[in-house]
């Protein structure tokens, strides 16, 4: 007895799409649940539907809407600058071609690295009074005092500067992503532009980039999931301080679970959260990458 | 890229440049000759010429590389100072006084050396996982492309979007409930949800890069479909399995959330001890960095030793959508 190709097909993905409907969606159905009810932190506790309740507090809460522009800030501020600096590299290696190779596989080693590591590293150089990045600029006579900017302690920065370690971490993937798709471009269209008269800036926004349109479509979606789903680092470095400063949305429901011992609510938040970001994903998704057009 | 000159190049002269030596252009090579190369060559398109250029560009990656570089080698030196050193005002890039202090430390603590055991059981469980679950899903994917296949990955990629903390709860009452409460197997289950839509992605990419005609013989020759896939598929694409192994393993390795969710004592992986350095005991900063070492060290050495595989399998996906 033979089964049918589509039958034994669907054998081969069945552990794998069991696996996922196991652990990851039915626990996000529990997840949805839980956002109707006043649950009590304590085990056994009262549980009591609210209906929309929580998503009513949810939206007049300052800290959620607050995180929730905050997280956006930090995702575009990380993407931003990830992308130029990506960027840059990736066409320095492209200019100097095969001799670069060996500096290229060092620009990797961030990569590996942990980010609750990062965020460790950064805070130790950024932190008042015997952070090195203060002292630095102070002795290149930049700063009149090394304390002179509380990279973590002030409100108006502090999102900035947690973002740095994720920025460290990753733009590496950008880097090597653009590299990539920079060696699919035909040198001859380049000397062609060239003979053509075009100079650098007309070569790299004419050319280069919408030749890389699809590459960095796909990387500016998969960091921009990372990016607005960033934990570690921000814990690390401010737990979300100072003053909720950089308390982005993944820190909110972290401490209105565990520390608020609000499950019902920061259901609720999640909830709302994971459809914010299925729909931008998708919008983006839509518009930029366009999977099937650009071929 | 700076370099506008006109005159096609073709490699040796580029590296005559980098030699220094004023490379002989190859005037024997017929111009249809010449455009093979370069099309064989894309890198040259925009591989930068003049050496006036090149060496602007080399001080310019020399810049980047100690800006980048700089930020592991100072918590390397760091653990490596005296625990006055190490909070000192100003700070000091070097060790005045260079000690294993700090390693002593770090490492005699107790539970540090059980969380390693820890971070290696939870990597290595969720690694097999991910493997064993994405290889038969990512070839039936590929190569058989029914439409439940094509639901099946943009499923998979969705489940990517998904933010740890929302899931993290949820799935740690799940495994009390089952009594795995604060074991490696739990957090690894946990890891694989993260790891193992990486891993379809990926072997996926590394499948279709197989000839069908392979298994088309193997199967001719009176190889079930199945033993196709292990006996001759398999061994082609050995090389991919070991990219979405140390991806897998890497994703596990420095996982932090659900390792700080879902685990208490017994199973406490190394991340959520670094970060409980800084609760617990104080800022011991000189600890701190010295176990950020040790954990980082060994997986920066792996990745490096295989980088051009690595190189590879991120680009992949990526490159190819």
């Amino acid at each position: 007895m033979r089964i049918s190709d589509r039958r034994f097909a669907l054998y081969l993905m069945t552990p794998a799409a069991l696996f996922l409907a196991i652990f990851v969606a039915y626990p996000l159905f529990r997840l949805i649940a839980d956002s109707f009810f006043k649950i009590s932190p304590i085990a056994g506790g009262p549980r009591d539907f609210v209906g929309l309740q929580n998503y009513v507090t949810a939206f007049a809460s300052e800290a959620f809407m607050g995180a929730g522009w905050r997280t956006l800030a930090y995702t575009l501020v990380v993407v931003t600058l990830e992308f130029a600096l990506g960027l840059g590299m990736a066409l320095l290696f492209t200019a100097l071609g095969r001799s670069s190779q060996v500096w290229r596989t060092v620009f990797l080693y961030p990569l590996m690295i942990a980010p609750i590591v990062a965020g460790l590293l950064w805070k130790f150089l950024m932190i008042d009074n015997f952070g090195l990045i203060g002292t630095l600029l102070h002795q290149a006579g930049i700063l009149s005092n090394p304390n002179q900017i509380g990279w973590l302690s002030d409100p108006n920065i502090v999102l900035f500067s947690v973002a740095i370690p994720d920025i460290w971490l990753t733009t590496s993937f950008m880097c090597l992503v653009l590299f990539a798709g920079l060696q699919n471009i035909p040198g001859d269209l380049i000397e062609a532009a060239r003979l053509d008269g075009a100079r650098a800036p007309a070569l790299l926004f004419r050319i280069i980039l919408p030749l890389l349109r699809p590459v960095i479509a796909v990387a500016l979606v998969v960091r921009g999931i990372d990016a607005a789903r960033a934990f570690d680092t921000i814990l690390i470095q401010t737990n979300g301080g100072p003053q909720s400063a950089s308390e982005t949305m993944s820190l909110l429901i972290y401490r209105t679970m565990i520390r608020f011992g609000d499950p019902g609510l920061a259901s609720a938040m999640g909830t709302i959260y994971l459809l914010a970001m299925l729909a931008v994903a998708f919008f983006a998704v839509a518009t930029i990458w366009r999977p099937g057009k650009d071929n | 890229m700076s370099s506008r000159t006109a005159i096609p190049r073709n490699r040796a002269t580029t590296e005559g440049d980098v030699t220094g030596q004023a490379a002989q252009p190859t005037s024997k090579v017929t111009a249809p000759q010449r455009l093979r190369q370069r099309r064989g060559v894309n890198r040259e398109g925009l591989e930068a010429g003049r050496r006036s250029t090149r060496t602007i560009l080399w001080i310019l990656l020399a810049a980047a590389m100690v800006l980048y570089g700089f930020p592991f080698l100072y918590l390397l030196f760091t653990s490596f100072k005296t625990p006055i050193d190490t909070i000192a005002v100003p700070p000091t890039i070097l060790p005045t006084e260079w000690t294993l202090e700090n390693y002593a430390n770090a490492l005699g603590r107790s539970g540090v050396l059980a969380s390693f055991i820890n971070s290696v059981q939870t990597a290595i469980i969720s690694t097999l996982l991910s493997l064993v679950l994405a290889i038969p899903a990512a070839y039936g994917i590929t190569r058989y492309k029914t439409p439940s296949g094509r639901v099946f990955i943009m499923a998979a990629l969705v489940t990517r979007m998904v933010p740890p903390v929302a899931i993290g709860i949820p799935l740690a009452s799940m495994m009390s409930s089952v009594g795995l409460a604060d074991t490696p197997i739990a957090l690894s289950i946990a890891h694989t949800t993260i790891s193992l839509p990486l891993s379809i992605w990926l072997m996926s990419s590394f499948f279709e890069a197989v000839p069908r005609d392979l298994e088309e013989a193997a199967t001719v020759d009176g190889c079930s479909r199945l033993g196709a896939l292990w006996r001759v598929v398999i061994p082609v694409v050995s090389g991919g399995i070991a990219v979405t192994a140390i991806f897998a393993f890497l994703a596990s390795w420095n996982e932090f959330l659900f390792a700080l969710l879902m685990t208490a004592i017994r199973s406490q992986t190394t991340p959520v001890v670094i970060a409980n350095f800084q609760t617990q005991f104080g800022l011991d900063w000189g600890s701190m960095t010295a176990l950020a070492a040790v954990y980082s060290i060994p997986v920066i050495l792996l990745t490096l030793l295989l980088q051009r595989k690595i190189v590879a399998g991120m680009t992949l996906g990526a490159v190819k959508g």
